[in-house]
C-alpha cells in the first residue's frame, strides 16, 4: 500500500477542466517529483490534495483511508504544503511564522526540539527570529516557508516549486535541504518547474501536461528520456 | 478658550473618542480578515443598546450587569448575522460587494425589526451615576470617567488577545492571508467565528454607553457610523490604527462642535472623503488589495 494515491482525480475551476482523471502513487519515504510547464495543473493537484481546491471526482487515499476534505483536519492528518511563493505570514515575526507551522500540535517538547532542528538547517532564520518576516529576501522566504512545513511535523511535506525565482547558489542550498528533509524519515512531494534538479532528487517521478499524467517513472529513467530531454531539461533530442 | 474648559472638552474628547474605538475595532476585525466593511454593526450597536436599556428599566440590574449583558446580546447577534448573511456568501466565494450590500441590508433589517417589534421612539436610559468628581477646579462627571475606564480596558483586553494569544496570532495570520493560514492547519471558520464574537462584544459594550451618554433609537446604528470613519482614518484592518483613529476623531468632533456644533458632522464626513482621497491606507492601514 502506497502512502498517498490518488485515483483518477478530476478538478474543475467553473467550465475549464484543470486536472483530467490524474492518478498517481507516493510511497513513504520517498522523494516523488511531479515536474510539467506553468498551468499543467501541478499547483491545483497539491490544492486538492491540501484541501484547499474542491475535487469533483476521484479519490485521495492516505495510508489506504480517504482524506478528509477539510483543510486543517487534513494537516492534523500529517500532510502539509510549502505553497508555491511562500506565502509566508510578511506581517509576523520569523518566529511567529514558525510557530504556525506547530498551529494543530499540542506537544511543547516536540515543538520545541522541531523548532531547534529548523535553526540547525538554516541558521540565517535563528538570526532573524525577531525579524518581521517581509524583511526577509526572497531566499529565506523560502527557507522560512519550509521551516515553517517541518515545524509542522509532518509525515508528508509537499513542496510547491521551492526554487521559483531563487538565484542559482540559492536553488542548490534548497534542493540539499530537500534531501536533508528526505533523510529526517519524511515523504516528499515536489512539484518543480526545474526539472533537471526535481528528477535527480527524486525516486519516481511524473510528468503532467494540460491537466494528463503523460509520463512516470523513476527519476533517473525520466533524465534519460530523449522527449523529456527536449521539453523540460532544454537539451536537442538526438 | 481658558485651560479649565480645554481640558473639559479634552475629557469629552477622549470619552467620545474611547466609544467610537469599541465600535471601530469591530469594523476593522471583520475588514481584517474578510475584506469588506461590515456595515451591519451599526445594527448590532443599537440592539446592544436595547439589550442595555431593557436590562436597566425591566429587569433593574445595575450598571455592570447590564453592561455584560450588552456585550452577550451583541456578540450573539454578531454571531447569527455571520451564519446567516455571510456564511452562505462565503461559501459561494462571492465578491466583497455582495457582503456590503447585504451587510447594509442587515443593518435596515435590525433597525425596522426593533421598530416593528419595540417601537420607534426615542428612549432615555436611567441616570445612573448623578455625581460628579472635582478634579484641580475640573469637574468631571462619574458616568464620563467610568466611559473611559470600561473603553481602556475593554481594548487592552482585546489587545492582549490579539497579540498574546495562539488565536490571536491566528487572527493575525489569517488577517495577511487566509489560505497560508488554513496550510497551517488554523480552521478559518473559527477565526471568523471569534472575529464577529469579539467586534460584537465590543459594540455591545458601546452600545450601552452611547445610550448612557445620549439616547437610544432604532437609527442610532447611523450615527455609529462616524465610528466607521474612525476605522478608516486610523487605516482600515489595523486595529492599532482603528483605536488612534477614534480617539483623534472623537476629540477633534469635540472641539470643532465646541466652535459650532453645526459644523460636527460635516467636520466628520469631510475627514473621510479627505482620507479616502489623500491617504486611502489611513494612519496605519495595510495598503489596500483586492483579494481575488
Amino acid at each position: 500500500m502506497s502512502m498517498l494515491e490518488i485515483r483518477d482525480l478530476n478538478v474543475y475551476y467553473g467550465g475549464i477542466h484543470a486536472l483530467k482523471g490524474i492518478s498517481l502513487d507516493v510511497e513513504e519515504g520517498q522523494i516523488v517529483s511531479m515536474i510539467g510547464s506553468n498551468g499543467a495543473g501541478k499547483s491545483s493537484m497539491m490544492n486538492a490534495i491540501s484541501g484547499i481546491v474542491k475535487y469533483q471526482s476521484g479519490d485521495i487515499l492516505y495510508r489506504g483511508e480517504k482524506l478528509p476534505t477539510m483543510a486543517n483536519k487534513i494537516v492534523k492528518q500529517g500532510i502539509c504544503q510549502v505553497p508555491e511563493g511562500r506565502l509566508i505570514f510578511a506581517n509576523l515575526t520569523t518566529y511567529e511564522n514558525l510557530y504556525l507551522g506547530a498551529y494543530l500540535r499540542k506537544d511543547k517538547d516536540g515543538i520545541e526540539r522541531d523548532l531547534k532542528r529548523v535553526y540547525e538547517i538554516f541558521p540565517r532564520l535563528e538570526e532573524r527570529k525577531h525579524q518581521i518576516a517581509g524583511t526577509l529576501s526572497g531566499g529565506e522566504q523560502q527557507m522560512l516557508a519550509m521551516g515553517r512545513g517541518i515545524m509542522s511535523a509532518p509525515d508528508l511535506i509537499m513542496l510547491d516549486e521551492p526554487s521559483l525565482g531563487l538565484a542559482p547558489l540559492l536553488v542548490n542550498t534548497i534542493f540539499e535541504t530537500i534531501l536533508e528533509i528526505k533523510a529526517m524519515g519524511k515523504t516528499i512531494l515536489l512539484v518543480e518547474q526545474n526539472a533537471l534538479k526535481a528528477l535527480s532528487v527524486a525516486d519516481n517521478a511524473y510528468v503532467l501536461e494540460q491537466g494528463r499524467i503523460t509520463k512516470s517513472g523513476p527519476g533517473r529513467d525520466l533524465l534519460k528520456d530523449p522527449k523529456i530531454a527536449e521539453a523540460y531539461l532544454g537539451k536537442a533530442a538526438h | 478658550m481658558n485651560l479649565q474648559y480645554f481640558l473639559q472638552q479634552l475629557v469629552n474628547g477622549i470619552c467620545l473618542g474611547g466609544m467610537y474605538a469599541l465600535m471601530s475595532v469591530g469594523y476593522s476585525l471583520v475588514y481584517s480578515i474578510m475584506n469588506f466593511s461590515n456595515f451591519a454593526h451599526g445594527g448590532v450597536i443599537m440592539v446592544g443598546a436595547y439589550v442595555g436599556y431593557f436590562a436597566l428599566t425591566a429587569l433593574h440590574v445595575p450598571f455592570l450587569p447590564a453592561f455584560l449583558l450588552c456585550g452577550l446580546g451583541s456578540g450573539l447577534l454578531a454571531i447569527l448575522i455571520e451564519r446567516l448573511v455571510y456564511s452562505p456568501l462565503r461559501k459561494r466565494h462571492a465578491p466583497s460587494l455582495y457582503f456590503i450590500i447585504s451587510a447594509m441590508g442587515a443593518s435596515i433589517f435590525l433597525e425596522n425589526f426593533v421598530i416593528a417589534t419595540i417601537d420607534g421612539t426615542p428612549r432615555n436610559y436611567p441616570t445612573l451615576f448623578a455625581n460628579s468628581i472635582s478634579l484641580g477646579g475640573l469637574s468631571l462627571g462619574v458616568d464620563s470617567v467610568l466611559m473611559i475606564i470600561v473603553s481602556a480596558i475593554s481594548l487592552l483586553v482585546l489587545m492582549f488577545i490579539i497579540q498574546k494569544t495562539k488565536i490571536g496570532l491566528a487572527i493575525r495570520a489569517c488577517s495577511y492571508n487566509e489560505k497560508a493560514g488554513t496550510l497551517m492547519g488554523i480552521n478559518s471558520s473559527l477565526v471568523i467565528f471569534v472575529v464577529f464574537l469579539m467586534g460584537g462584544i465590543l459594540a455591545g459594550f458601546a452600545g450601552m454607553l452611547y445610550g448612557m451618554r445620549f439616547i437610544v433609537k432604532p437609527t442610532i446604528g447611523q450615527v455609529t457610523n462616524k465610528s466607521f470613519v474612525a476605522a478608516v482614518f486610523g487605516g482600515l484592518g489595523s486595529l492599532p490604527g482603528a483605536i488612534v483613529g477614534s480617539l483623534l476623531l472623537g476629540v477633534m468632533e469635540i472641539f470643532v462642535a465646541s466652535f459650532n456644533s453645526n459644523l460636527r458632522d460635516l467636520f466628520v464626513y469631510a475627514l473621510l472623503i479627505l482620507v479616502l482621497v489623500i491617504k486611502p491606507s489611513g494612519l496605519m492601514g495595510k495598503v489596500v488589495e483586492d483579494k481575488a
